[in-house]
């Protein structure tokens, strides 16, 4: 019999044992990113104002992605105050 | 005297527009000179954004990312809720855009029935397995890390559903994206996710009943 991939069960463990009710889904992590970002941008702590936005980042890659590149363009144009 | 009024009001509009602004001038018909604003800023944006994610021709992506995304802005303008600045809101409709269509392009030739593990014609657990598995023993295992593994395996291959195997496989253990994983199953991401956590929860559930606890385990397959 293969053995078991270690790394693989431990993300696996990591996710259910994090697993929570009140978890955001993607579209409504979407609706609140702008928010969260604003805050982020005005120096504020968002992750701590909307817990439920940050627990979503860190569990879906592709929300996280968005976010992250969101991010990146608002801080380019955040010196011109478009 | 009243569409006086109106035309000065409009000629005020100057960058940086307001909230207000933005919307009613994106509005139909469109004002070309806000629209061109609007697309040079996408464009500002989304080049440092997307830089990371392409390796040549990064100009004519981001322009032709701009251009979609924009189509898509005018389309929706009139869904714009306020709650942040309008150009928030835009680049986050643009970025979406980009980042769908390099997640396209770098997993069009990956088919999610493809990827080792799990057969879709077969309803056994077993095969899923695999995806778990190395092809070597990992001789640094402690007997007790061996133990948690099968347990782990074992609530896998009896309490998930082919798909939820199916759907974990392609995300966790082979990480492609959420939004890839839906499309190739018809759904959307949402719905995906969804399946996901019920997949988590009910291995949760699953490891409540047989009285594990599995921070036990993760602590266990520490290397600590």
């Amino acid at each position: 019999m293969k053995t078991l991939n270690k790394n693989i069960i431990k993300k696996l463990l990591k996710a259910v044992i994090s697993t929570r009710p009140d978890e955001l889904s993607c579209s409504e992590c979407c609706d609140e990113i702008e928010s969260f970002i604003e805050m982020e941008l005005a120096g504020k702590t968002p992750a701590k104002a909307m817990p439920l936005v940050q627990d979503h980042l860190n569990r879906c890659k592709d929300c996280r992605e968005e976010y992250e590149a969101l991010l990146t363009a608002l801080q380019e144009l955040k010196a011109d105050r478009l | 005297m009243i569409r006086w009024f109106k035309n000065k009001a409009e000629k005020k509009a100057t960058p940086p527009y307001s909230n207000e602004e933005w919307v009613k001038l994106l509005s139909e018909p469109a004002n070309g000179e806000a629209v061109k604003h609007l697309r040079s800023i996408l464009i500002r944006g989304l080049k440092p954004a997307l830089a990371k994610y392409i390796d040549r021709e990064l100009d004519q992506f981001v322009e032709d990312v701009a251009q979609d995304g924009l189509l898509k802005i005018l389309d929706n303008v009139q869904t714009f809720r306020g709650e942040s600045k309008f150009t928030t809101w835009a680049m986050k409709i643009a970025v979406r855009e980009g980042l769908t269509v390099l997640r396209r392009k770098r997993w069009e030739n990956i088919s999610i029935n493809d990827l080792k593990g799990p057969n879709p014609d077969s309803d056994s657990g077993e095969i899923f397995s695999d995806i778990f598995a190395s092809d070597e023993p990992d001789p640094e295992l402690t007997a007790a890390q061996k133990m948690v593994m099968e347990k782990v395996k074992k609530a896998i291959d009896n309490i998930l559903t082919e798909k939820q195997r199916k759907v974990i496989n392609a995300v966790m253990v082979h990480g492609l994206p959420v939004s890839i994983v839906a499309e190739q199953m018809g759904t959307n991401r949402n719905n995906l996710y969804k399946l996901i956590y019920d997949a988590r929860k009910k291995l949760s559930n699953e490891f409540e009943v047989q009285g594990i606890d599995p921070k036990e385990m993760l602590n266990e397959l520490s290397d600590t």
